[in-house]
C-alpha cells in the first residue's frame, strides 16, 4: 500500500514538472531547420518518393546500420540464452483451426511482406515492417506444425549474408564516390519507378532479409526451448 | 468538432484508460492482450498524425511481435504469483 | 494553449500519460512480466511524443505526390522507426532474462529475487 502511494506521488511530481515545460509551447506554423531542407530537396537528392525512407536509408544511413547492429546483438543474446539454458517441455500440438490456416495463409503473408520491402521507396513501408511481416508468416508455419524445428543453419546464414551485404554496399559507396553509404552509386532514375533511387532498394532488401531471419530465429529458439503459450 | 478531432481525442482517452487497466487487472494474459490493444491504438494515432510509415511499423512490430514475446514468457512462468 | 487545437494537445497528453502510467507501473508492480509490460507502455508513449513533435496540423504525410503541397517533418518519423525496432529488442531481452530469474529464484515475485549473484 505504501508502495502505491509513494509511486503515485513520484509520478504526480514528474507530471507537474513536465506540464510546466510544455506550458509555453505554441503550435508551429512552418517547418524549420533540417526538416525543411529534407522536404524541399529530398526527391532530387535521393530519387525516392517516400521521404521517411530517404531519411532512414540515405540521409541517416549510418544510424540504420547501428540499429541493425543493436537488433543483431539482442537476437544473438536471446538465442544464446535459450540454447544454453533449456526451459520447459515440448510444444503442445496445434488445434485443427491453426493447422488448417497454417497450410494456406503463410504464402499470401510472405508475398505481402515482400511487397512492403521492395516498395519501400514508393509507398509507406520499408525494410523493417516488411521483415516483421515475413517473420510473422514463419511464426504461423511454426505454430501449425507438430514437431520442433531441427538445427538449421539456413536462417543464420541468411542473416549473416544480409548484414554483410549492407556493409559491402556501404564500402562500394566509399570506394566509388568517397563517402560511406553514398546513395548515388546507382543512378537516381525517375522518381516513382521501382528501379530508381540509387541503392535504396538494395539496402531495403538487405534490411528486410536481416530482420525477417533474425525474428524467425528468435521464434525458432523459443519453440526449441520448450512449450509455448 | 470534426471527425478527425473526435477520433484523436477518443483514441487518446481509450488508450489512457486501457493502460491503467493493463496494470491493475488480476490475470496476466488479460494484461498482455490489453497492451497489444494499446499498441494498435498507438498505430491509429500515428496515422492521424500523418505518419503512415510509423503506423505500419508499430502495427506489425509493436502489436504482433511484442505480444508473441510476452505470451511466450507468460507460458513459461505462469500468471499471478 | 488555444482551445481550437484541442486535438493537438490531446495527442501530446496521451503520450505523456502513457509515459507516466508506465513509470508508475515499473515502480509499483511486483510480477516481473508486469514490469516488462509497463516498460513497453512507456516506450510507446515516448514514440508518440517524438512523432507529435514533428506534426503540423493541416499538412499531409511526407510522401511526395503530384497533389501534395505541404508536408509534416520526416525526421522524427525516421527516429521513431528506429526506436520501435529497438523497443521490441529490449522487450525480448527483458522477458527472457525475467523468465530466467524467476526460474532461478523459484517465483516471479521480485521481492523473492534478492540474490545479487546467481
Amino acid at each position: 500500500m505504501i508502495r502505491t502511494i509513494v509511486g503515485l506521488a513520484i509520478v504526480l511530481i514528474l507530471m507537474a514538472i513536465l506540464i510546466t515545460v510544455v506550458d509555453d509551447y505554441t503550435v508551429p506554423s512552418a517547418l524549420s531547420g533540417v526538416g525543411e531542407s529534407y522536404t524541399e530537396t529530398g526527391v532530387e537528392d535521393t530519387g525516392s518518393v517516400n521521404l521517411v525512407t530517404a531519411v532512414v536509408v540515405a540521409y541517416r544511413g549510418l544510424d540504420t546500420l547501428g540499429e541493425v547492429v543493436v537488433l543483431f546483438s539482442a537476437s544473438t543474446a536471446v538465442v544464446l540464452i535459450l540454447t544454453l539454458i533449456p526451459i520447459g517441455s515440448g510444444p503442445t500440438p496445434p488445434s485443427s483451426i491453426v493447422s488448417f490456416t497454417a497450410g494456406i495463409l503463410p504464402s499470401a503473408i510472405i508475398l505481402f511482406g515482400i511487397y512492403i520491402i521492395t516498395h519501400g521507396h514508393l509507398s509507406p513501408g520499408g525494410g523493417f515492417p516488411g521483415g516483421a511481416v515475413v517473420a510473422s508468416a514463419f511464426l504461423l508455419v511454426m505454430l501449425g506444425s507438430n514437431t520442433v524445428p531441427g538445427k538449421s543453419k539456413f536462417l543464420s546464414s541468411i542473416e549473416s549474408l544480409a548484414g554483410l551485404t549492407f556493409g559491402l554496399l556501404g564500402f562500394w559507396g566509399m570506394f566509388a564516390a568517397g563517402q560511406f553509404l553514398n546513395n548515388l552509386v546507382l543512378p537516381a532514375g525517375s522518381p516513382g519507378r521501382i528501379i530508381s533511387a540509387g541503392i535504396i532498394p538494395l539496402i531495403s532488401l538487405a534490411i528486410g532479409a536481416k530482420v525477417a531471419s533474425e525474428l524467425s530465429g528468435i521464434f525458432s529458439s523459443y519453440r526449441k526451448a520448450g512449450g509455448e503459450k | 468538432m470534426s471527425l478527425f478531432a473526435a477520433a484523436s481525442i477518443g483514441t487518446g482517452v481509450m488508450m489512457i484508460v486501457a493502460a491503467v487497466a493493463a496494470l491493475i487487472v488480476k490475470k496476466l494474459i488479460s494484461a498482455i492482450i490489453i497492451v497489444g490493444f494499446v499498441s494498435l491504438s498507438a498505430s491509429l494515432l500515428f496515422l492521424l498524425m500523418d505518419a503512415p510509415d510509423v503506423a505500419i511499423t508499430e502495427a506489425s512490430i509493436g502489436a504482433a511481435i511484442s505480444t508473441v514475446i510476452f505470451l511466450w514468457g507468460r507460458g513459461k512462468i505462469g500468471g499471478e504469483q | 494553449m488555444s482551445a481550437e487545437y484541442l486535438f493537438y494537445w490531446s495527442m501530446a497528453a496521451t503520450g505523456l500519460g502513457l509515459i507516466l502510467i508506465g513509470l508508475w507501473g515499473v515502480l509499483t508492480r511486483k510480477h516481473i512480466l508486469r514490469i516488462a509490460l509497463a516498460f513497453t507502455l512507456a516506450d510507446t508513449g515516448v514514440n508518440l511524443i517524438l512523432v507529435w513533435s514533428g506534426f503540423l496540423p493541416g499538412r499531409s504525410a511526407p510522401i511526395v505526390d503530384s497533389s501534395v503541397t505541404q508536408m509534416v517533418d520526416p525526421l522524427p518519423q525516421a527516429l521513431v522507426l528506429t526506436s520501435i525496432v529497438i523497443g521490441v529488442a529490449v522487450a525480448a531481452l527483458f522477458v527472457v532474462v525475467g523468465v530466467l530469474a524467476s526460474r532461478k529464484s523459484g517465483s516471479a515475485d521480485i521481492r523473492h529475487m534478492k540474490e545479487l549473484k546467481w
